[in-house]
């Protein structure tokens, strides 16, 4: 009986335990700060912390950039900021509207939260579908959490923060409205989502494969020391830019040469992953759903009208 | 609860008999399969059979367009008739398929699902027996009561009925893949009645029918279908929707 006691509480046990965020902030230059989450999966066990935040003290205050994936992590994050600066939040951005970027939001409910016009669009109509599943995919650390909106807009150019002076990149190969953060006096490019680093990139709302390529480029252009992923570790070189290509590349011609043979998408999904991208987690999920998402238009590219 | 070896090998002994029946064991258990052996294939004989392959995403990334593929090729020539359904699904069945003697015994469809659920496929050979393949998908759901994006199209009226298609050949055969303009309405949806494509027919160049297709509104909007035909000659694929609309696309 003992036995099935302890078994049954090494199972149950971490659930009823109060969930928290064990946010570490980082600093990885000036006045910059990371709180890295993991490559995984979104899971009960880790609350959807698989994202990378970051905030910037600036003399003004404090600018913070994604709120992370629920209204617990939002204000794990805020308390996170206050054990290494005295400075209040003056503002939140968002880099685009994905669930693990914004449903935070409700922490800083008293500051500006700002992001490109068109984040704010796909998340007002996307926004509670994502949180609904978010809540399927994670649980109870969902709790209490709604989608916020931004009450600000952002655009490309330069922005001024207190003493910082942040170039803006209004981009769109990862969802249609994605933001780049370049921060010209540290160098560090908070690149969000359009760079993934050792975790597969998602790919729900890309325009084209071609139009993240081109938007590598502008990233890849600027005069960056420290590459800042959305999902994965820091980078102080090119590597992130190297694997992105190879593995839009591959993806690319996966889908394409899958059309062109008239395969199902049932194969495509079986499709083998090449051993170079072994140490990229997630390949197989991501590869699963990127099919889903983006093989009917290479299908439709090589179908010509039959009917009669 | 004291498990010592005695009460071990009675378990083993108890357990033993269920293994010779393994091949009757449900490889994805349901509530629902009785029901529908008994509503849709009348009760009839029947065997689990992994030479039915079914295959289908683990989980549905996108549950208004999920693949599914049947292939009970291992069969080709036996065949008379493939059910597939959709077991907790609101609206089960997906499709009802009777390859002629020219059409391999496999089929690749989309669909949509309300939520996760076994996907079935009963293969009925010439000897009267049922096999059926199995496959889980997982889902966040909602797909079947999900607005329409064909619906919110401007247009989609001139488009009904267009299809999209191309013939890649294969080594003894050729494969026919194509998509069909259509909202498939399945009455789930508030205000939008059933309208959706139920009927669909092969025929080669001389108008003899190579293979029947019976649809129902499980299958996605603007349906992609994917069979496969013996032999080099024209094939025309002729479509009708439960409004009485007649297409016709040739490959």
């Amino acid at each position: 009986m003992r036995w099935i006691l302890l078994l049954l509480s090494l199972v149950f046990g971490p659930a009823q335990a109060e969930l928290s965020y064990a946010l570490q902030p980082k600093q990885i230059a000036d006045g910059v700060w990371l709180l890295e989450g993991s490559t995984d999966n979104f899971s009960p066990a880790n609350g959807g912390n698989i994202v990378n935040t970051a905030f910037i003290v600036t003399a003004d205050g404090v600018l913070v950039i994604d709120s992370g994936p629920s209204r617990a992590y939002g204000e794990a994050q805020r308390a996170a900021i206050a054990t290494v600066t005295d400075k209040p939040v003056i503002a939140l951005w968002l880099t685009h509207h994905h669930p693990d970027h914004v449903l935070g939001n409700q922490a800083y409910e008293d500051v500006s939260i700002a992001a490109l016009a068109g984040t704010r669009q796909l998340l007002a109509e996307q926004g509670e579908a994502m949180a609904e599943n978010m809540y399927r995919l994670v649980g109870d650390w969902m709790r209490g959490t709604e989608v916020v909106l931004p009450t600000a807009t952002l655009e490309a150019g330069e922005v001024r923060v207190g003493d910082r002076v942040l170039s803006l990149l209004a981009l769109s190969g990862h969802t249609g409205a994605d933001l780049a953060i370049f921060d010209t006096r540290s160098g560090v490019l908070l690149a969000g989502d359009l760079l993934f680093y050792q975790r597969a990139l998602t790919t729900p709302g890309t325009p084209s494969l071609d139009t993240w390529l081109a938007d590598l480029d502008q990233l890849q252009a600027l005069p960056w020391t420290l590459l800042v992923p959305g999902h994965g570790p820091v980078a102080n070189n090119a590597a992130p830019f190297a694997q992105m290509r190879d593995y839009l590349g591959w993806l690319n011609g996966v889908l394409r040469e899958g059309a062109a043979q008239g395969a199902e998408m049932n194969e495509l999904i079986r499709a083998p992953i090449p051993e170079r991208f072994a140490g990229i987690s997630l390949t197989r999920y991501e590869l699963i759903r990127s099919v889903s998402h983006l093989y009917p238009r290479y299908e439709r590219g090589v179908m010509t009208r039959v009917d009669q | 609860m004291d498990l010592n070896w005695r009460s071990c090998l009675l378990l083993a002994l108890l357990a033993a008999p269920w293994e010779s029946q393994a091949a009757q064991v449900d490889p994805v258990p349901s509530v629902m399969w009785d029901y529908y052996h008994a509503r849709l294939l009348d009760g009839a004989p029947f065997v689990f059979d992994k030479r039915v392959r079914v295959q289908v995403p683990p989980f549905a990334e996108d549950a208004r367009q999920v693949p599914i593929e049947v292939d009970a090729s291992a069969y080709d020539g036996e065949v008379v008739r493939i059910l597939a359904w959709a077991e907790l699904n609101p609206i089960a069945q997906i499709f009802d398929f009777r390859p002629g003697e020219q059409v391999r015994a496999r089929l690749a469809i989309r669909i949509r699902v309300e939520q996760a659920t076994p996907i079935r496929a009963a293969v009925l050979t010439r000897d009267g027996l049922w096999h059926i393949g199995s496959a889980q998908v997982d889902a966040a759901g909602g797909g079947c009561t999900a607005p329409s994006v064909v619906r919110a199209e401007a247009g989609w009226e001139e488009r009904l009925g267009q299809v999209l298609g191309k013939r890649y050949p294969l080594a003894d055969a050729s494969r026919l893949r194509l998509q069909v303009a259509h909202p498939m309405d399945n009455g789930l949806v508030g205000g939008i009645p059933e309208f959706f494509l139920n009927q669909a027919e092969l025929r080669d160049s001389a108008g003899n029918s190579l293979a029947t297709l019976e649809l129902f509104a499980a299958v996605s909007e603007n349906p992609t279908i994917s069979l496969e035909v013996k032999g080099e000659g024209t094939t025309e694929l002729w479509l009708r929707d439960n409004n009485g609309n007649e297409f016709r696309a040739a490959f």
